[in-house]
C-alpha cells in the first residue's frame, strides 16, 4: 500500500501470532461457554481460556452461573435508573432521557499495555498543542514543511480571532477523549483525538461506582486502578490556568438542560464543587472580565471550563444568534482575564487531515518518535491516494476530514453498491473533503446478551489533562460496546452499551506480545516496552 | 423604596418556574455594581438560577407531601362520617385550588343524578390528573426538574431519593385507583418526601442554597395551612360549636397538616375552632403553623445579602397572624384574614423573585437584547 503516511512505516509490523496455547489445561471452567474466534477478544484467548489478568474473573464467573449474572445485571440497571445517570437522544426533535447502558462486565487492561498507553497519551497531546499554538503563531510546522499550509490556514476548525493568542502555558488543548482501538491481532491505534469538548468522563466515573455495588467481591481478588483521582486532577488543572491568585472561581459553562451531555455537565459541576452556568449566568463587562450573576450581585469568574462548542460561545465573534453563548467572552480570553478551557481554536488539531500528520507532528515538536500508533490515512487531496481509494473503496473506511461523532463515515465493506457510487462521485468532486483508512476489525469483549455472554466489539475512551503544571492520564477509560452481534458502532446514540475498565496489576497474555508493535522497525514500537 | 407593579401571582399558580419576563424588575434592591465585588472575594457563589430551582424545589416538595397528607385524611375521615353527614370530596379540590380546573375537565362526565364530584374523578384529579399542574405527580416532576437543574448545589443523594420517588409514584400510579392502593400511594409519597428532607438537613450544608430551599418549604407550607384552613372552616361554619360532628371535623383539620398529636401536648382544651386556629396560626413551634413558618423563613432571610424588603414583607406577615383575634375569628371574619395572610405571602415571594431571580445589574443588558 502506498500510504501517504510520509513514514510509511505501519504497513511494515511483524504481527504477532496467536496460537492456541492451552496454558490452563484441565482447570479450565466449562462455564461461560465462550469462544471469540477469530475476533481478538480482549479476555479470552481462542479455545476459551481467560487471559492470565482475566483468570480470576472468568473462575468467579464460573461459580456465580448464568442466574446470577443476570441478577446482577438487573441489579446494575436499577441502580442506574434510581441514581438517574442518563443521556439524552433526540427522536424528531424532542430530547428524550434514557438510562444509561452499561455492560456487567468488566473489561481488564493490564498494567504494563496501561503504561505505556498512558506515555503515548501524554506524549500525543503535548505535540498537538505545541501544533495548536505554533498554528496561531508563527507556524514553523509550515515553513518548515511538516504540513502544508493548507492544513491550517484552510482548515474550517482554524479561527482567525485566535491568532496570537497565549493562553497560560501555551496550553490548547487542556481535557482530551481520545479514542482508542485494537485490531484483530490486539495492536493499539488511536482512531481519534477529540480535542473540542469531548464527553463520557462521568459515566466512565459512574460506572465504576456501580460495579463496585454489583462486584464488591471481585476488588479483593484484583488490584484495581482507582478512577476517582480523576476530577481531583481536573480541579487542579482548572486552577491552575487561572488569571487571578488566591482561590479562583471556576465554573462549567453548558449549552442548558436539554444538551445531549447535560447529565456530564452537572456531575462534573457537582463533583467539583462550583457552578454549572449556562450563557445568560455570565456576563462580560468593560473592564473585559466574566462576571457570574449570583444572588450577591456579579460576581468575577476565573476559569470556564466550557461545554459549549467554539462557534456557540460569543455572538460578538462567531454565530451572531447562539443564545448559548456570552457576549464579549472572546475579548475577555483574548486579554487574558479569564481561561477558557479547552481553548477555542483548539479543534484545528483533532480533523481527520491533521490525524494523519501526527507522527510527523510528534517528531517534529518533541523530537521522539511516536509511542502509539496513527491508523495510516489516505488523503483524497492527494492524486495518488485518491486513486487507490477509489480503487479499492470495498476495503476502505471513507470519512469526511473536518466532521466528528462518526458523521458521514461509510464502512465500505458494509456499504450497497449505490453507495459506494456516491461516495466516489464526492470524493471526486471535492476530495480535500474526505480521507479513508483501512478497515479495523475491533476487538471484542464478553458481554451479557440475550444469548449468554457473547464477543461484543469495543472501543476505549480515555481521559487526558494536560495543564502548565504537569499532565494526568485516567487509569483505564470508557469502554463502549456495540450490542449487536458484528456491528461496529460502539455510540450510545445508536444502541451501544458501556463496560467499566479495570487496570490491573497482573501480566499482559504472553501468547499475545505486548500489543504495541514490539520488534517491529520505523519507530513505531513503543518506549519502555517490557 | 416604591414597590413593584407586577400583578400578583396566585400562590397556587406554580405550574411554572420559569420567570414571565425579565421586564418585570423593580429598580430598587439593586445588587451591588460589579466593581464594588473586589477586595474579598470567596469561591464558593449561588447563581441567581440555582437559588431559583432550590428554592421551586422545596416549594413543590412542600406542596406534593402537603396534598398527600390532605387527600390521605380526608380518606379515613370520610370513612367515620355518617352517610349523607359527610361532606364530599369537593373541598379537596377548593384546598389545592384547582376547583375551576376540575370543573372544565369532567363537567361532562358528572353524573346528573348526583351534582356531587364523584370520589374516583376528585382523587385521580388530584393525584395526577390531565390539566391539574399542582397535581402530588406534577409536584414531584417540577421539584425534580428543579433539583435536576440544582445538582451542583444540593446533595447528590437528595437527587437520587427525589428521582427514586418519582421513579416509584409513575411506576405504581395504577395502585392508586383503588382506595387501598390509594394510601400505599401516599403513604409512599409523604415518606419519599420526608426522606429527601431528611438528607437535606443531615448531608446539606448550611449555606445559601439551604436557605433558599427552607425558604421556598416554609412559604409553601404557610400557605397550605391557610388554604386548609380556609376551606374546613368554611364548611363548619352552618354548624357550629353544638355539632356533635364539630370536633371530628376540627381533628380532620389538625391531622391533615400533621398538627393532631402536637395539638393535644400543647393545648389543653379540646380540638375547637379558637383553640385550633390559635394553635394553627400563631404556635410557634410546631413547624407547619403559619408562625412558625413565618419565624423560620425570616431566619434564613437574615442569613441572605440584600434581604431587606423581603425581612419586611416577612413581618409584616408575622403582625396580621399574631395579632389576629382568635378567639372570635371561627364566628366571623377568618376567610378575610386568611387573605390578607395570603396577600402578605405573595408580597414575600415576590420581593424574594425581584431581589434574586430577577435583579438588574448595573451595567449589564439581559442577553436577549443583543442583536
Amino acid at each position: 500500500m502506498d500510504l501517504t503516511q510520509p513514514s510509511g512505516t505501519l504497513g511494515a509490523v511483524t504481527a504477532p501470532t496467536e496460537t492456541t496455547a492451552p496454558t490452563r489445561g484441565d482447570a479450565a471452567p466449562r462455564w461461560p461457554p465462550y469462544d471469540p474466534s477469530p475476533l481478538f477478544d480482549e479476555l479470552v484467548g481462542p479455545g476459551g481460556t481467560a487471559r492470565p489478568a482475566a483468570e480470576a474473573l472468568w473462575e468467579h464467573f464460573a461459580r456465580l452461573g448464568p442466574g446470577a449474572l443476570t441478577e446482577r445485571q438487573a441489579a446494575a440497571d436499577r441502580e442506574i435508573r434510581a441514581i438517574g445517570v442518563t443521556f439524552t437522544v433526540y427522536d424528531g426533535g424532542v430530547g428524550v432521557d434514557r438510562p444509561w447502558p452499561f455492560d456487567i462486565i468488566p473489561r481488564i487492561i493490564p498494567r504494563d499495555h496501561w503504561q505505556i498507553i498512558e506515555a503515548g497519551l501524554v506524549q500525543r497531546l503535548s505535540a498537538l498543542n505545541l501544533f495548536i499554538d505554533d498554528c496561531y503563531h508563527d507556524q514553523r510546522a509550515v515553513t518548515e514543511g511538516v504540513v502544508p499550509a493548507d492544513l491550517v490556514s484552510g482548515s474550517p476548525n482554524f479561527r482567525r480571532e485566535c491568532v496570537g493568542v497565549d493562553p497560560p502555558g501555551g496550553i490548547w488543548a487542556h481535557i482530551c477523549g481520545s479514542d482508542l482501538i485494537r485490531d484483530d491481532q490486539g495492536f493499539w491505534y488511536v482512531l481519534e483525538d477529540n480535542l473540542r469538548v469531548p464527553s463520557g468522563v462521568s459515566y466512565l466515573l459512574e460506572n465504576r461506582m456501580v460495579t463496585k455495588h454489583i462486584f464488591p467481591e471481585m476488588f479483593r481478588h484484583y488490584s484495581i486502578e482507582p478512577v476517582d483521582p480523576y476530577v481531583g486532577r481536573l480541579a487542579a488543572m482548572l486552577a491552575s490556568v487561572s488569571p487571578s491568585t488566591g482561590d479562583p472561581t471556576i465554573v462549567v459553562l453548558t449549552p442548558g438542560i436539554h444538551n445531549s451531555a447535560y447529565f456530564e455537565h452537572a456531575f462534573l459541576a457537582q463533583q467539583l464543587g462550583v457552578e454549572l452556568v449556562e450563557g445568560n449566568d455570565l456576563v462580560v463587562l468593560d473592564d473585559d472580565c466574566v462576571y457570574a450573576r449570583t444572588i450577591d450581585g456579579l460576581e468575577r469568574v476565573d476559569v470556564i471550563y466550557r461545554r459549549v462548542d467554539d462557534l456557540f460561545l460569543d455572538p460578538e465573534v462567531f454565530h451572531p444568534d447562539s443564545m448559548l453563548g456570552v457576549p464579549g467572552i472572546m475579548r475577555a480570553w483574548k486579554s487574558g482575564r479569564v481561561a477558557l478551557v479547552n481553548a477555542p481554536g483548539a479543534g484545528l488539531a483533532d480533523d481527520k487531515k491533521v490525524y494523519s500528520y501526527v507522527p510527523d507532528i510528534i517528531r517534529f515538536y518533541l523530537d521522539e518518535e511516536p509511542i502509539l500508533w496513527t491508523i495510516p490515512t489516505y488523503r483524497c487531496s492527494d492524486a495518488d491516494s485518491r486513486a487507490e481509494v477509489l480503487d479499492n473503496l470495498r476495503e476502505l473506511v471513507v470519512k469526511p476530514a473536518n466532521e466528528s461523532g462518526g458523521y458521514g463515515v461509510l464502512v465500505g465493506s458494509q456499504a450497497t453498491d449505490e453507495e459506494l457510487i456516491t461516495a466516489a462521485r464526492q470524493i471526486r468532486d471535492d476530495p480535500n473533503r474526505w480521507v479513508a483508512q483501512p478497515i479495523i476489525q475491533l476487538s471484542t469483549a464478553p458481554t451479557l446478551c440475550e444469548e449468554g455472554i457473547a464477543p461484543r466489539h469495543v472501543d476505549l475512551r480515555p481521559f487526558t489533562l494536560l495543564g502548565p503544571d504537569g499532565a494526568y492520564v485516567t487509569r483505564g477509560g470508557l469502554t463502549r460496546v456495540a450490542r449487536r452481534k458484528g456491528s461496529l458502532i460502539v455510540n450510545s446514540s445508536q444502541g451501544g452499551g458501556s463496560k467499566d475498565t479495570w487496570v490491573v496489576d497482573a501480566p499482559a497474555d504472553p501468547r499475545i506480545g505486548d500489543g504495541f508493535g514490539t520488534g517491529s522497525d520505523g519507530g513505531v514500537a513503543t518506549e519502555g516496552t517490557p | 423604596m416604591t414597590k413593584t407593579s407586577t400583578a400578583k401571582a396566585s400562590m397556587t399558580d406554580i405550574t411554572t418556574d420559569v420567570p414571565a419576563t425579565a421586564g418585570d424588575t423593580t429598580d430598587d434592591a439593586v445588587p451591588e455594581r460589579a466593581d464594588e465585588v473586589d477586595g474579598e472575594r470567596s469561591n464558593t457563589m449561588l447563581l441567581a438560577r440555582m437559588a431559583e430551582a432550590v428554592y421551586w424545589a422545596g416549594r413543590h416538595l412542600e406542596r406534593a407531601e402537603g396534598t398527600a397528607r390532605i387527600v390521605q385524611v380526608h380518606t379515613d375521615a370520610h370513612v367515620d362520617m355518617p352517610v349523607g353527614e359527610d361532606v364530599g370530596w369537593e373541598p379537596l379540590l377548593a384546598i389545592a385550588g384547582v376547583d375551576s380546573e376540575f370543573a372544565d375537565r369532567y363537567s361532562e362526565a358528572e353524573d346528573a343524578d348526583d351534582a356531587r364530584a364523584a370520589e374516583e374523578d376528585v382523587i385521580e384529579f388530584l393525584l395526577h390528573g390531565d390539566g391539574n399542574a399542582s397535581s402530588i405527580l406534577a409536584a414531584l416532576t417540577a421539584a425534580r426538574e428543579n433539583l435536576r437543574t440544582a445538582r451542583p448545589v444540593i446533595p447528590r443523594e437528595a437527587w437520587e431519593a427525589c428521582n427514586d420517588l418519582w421513579l416509584s409514584s409513575t411506576d405504581h400510579l395504577a395502585e392508586a385507583d383503588s382506595r387501598e392502593g390509594r394510601v400505599r400511594w401516599l403513604r409512599r409519597v409523604i415518606a419519599g418526601c420526608q426522606r429527601i428532607h431528611g438528607i437535606l438537613l443531615g448531608t446539606m450544608s448550611r449555606d445559601e442554597a439551604m436557605s433558599f430551599l427552607v425558604l421556598g418549604q416554609n412559604i409553601e407550607r404557610a400557605d397550605l395551612t391557610t388554604r386548609v384552613l380556609d376551606v374546613r372552616s368554611d364548611s363548619l361554619h352552618p354548624r357550629g360549636a353544638d355539632d356533635p360532628y364539630d370536633v371530628v371535623h376540627w381533628m380532620a383539620v389538625l391531622r391533615s397538616l400533621a398538627a393532631y398529636q402536637p395539638f393535644r401536648r400543647a393545648m389543653p382544651a379540646r380540638p375547637q375552632g379558637d383553640s385550633t386556629l390559635r394553635f394553627l396560626l400563631q404556635d410557634d413551634r410546631f413547624p407547619r403553623a403559619v408562625g412558625a413558618c413565618l419565624t423560620e423563613a425570616r431566619a434564613h432571610l437574615k442569613s441572605l445579602p440584600h434581604s431587606e424588603r423581603a425581612q419586611e414583607a416577612c413581618q409584616n406577615a408575622s403582625m396580621v397572624v399574631a395579632s389576629a383575634p382568635v378567639a372570635r375569628l371561627a364566628e366571623r371574619g377568618l376567610s378575610e384574614l386568611l387573605e390578607d395572610v395570603q396577600s402578605a405571602l405573595v408580597e414575600i415571594h415576590q420581593c424574594v423573585d425581584d431581589t434574586y431571580f430577577r435583579p438588574v445589574f448595573v451595567g449589564w443588558e439581559p442577553a436577549a437584547a443583543i442583536p
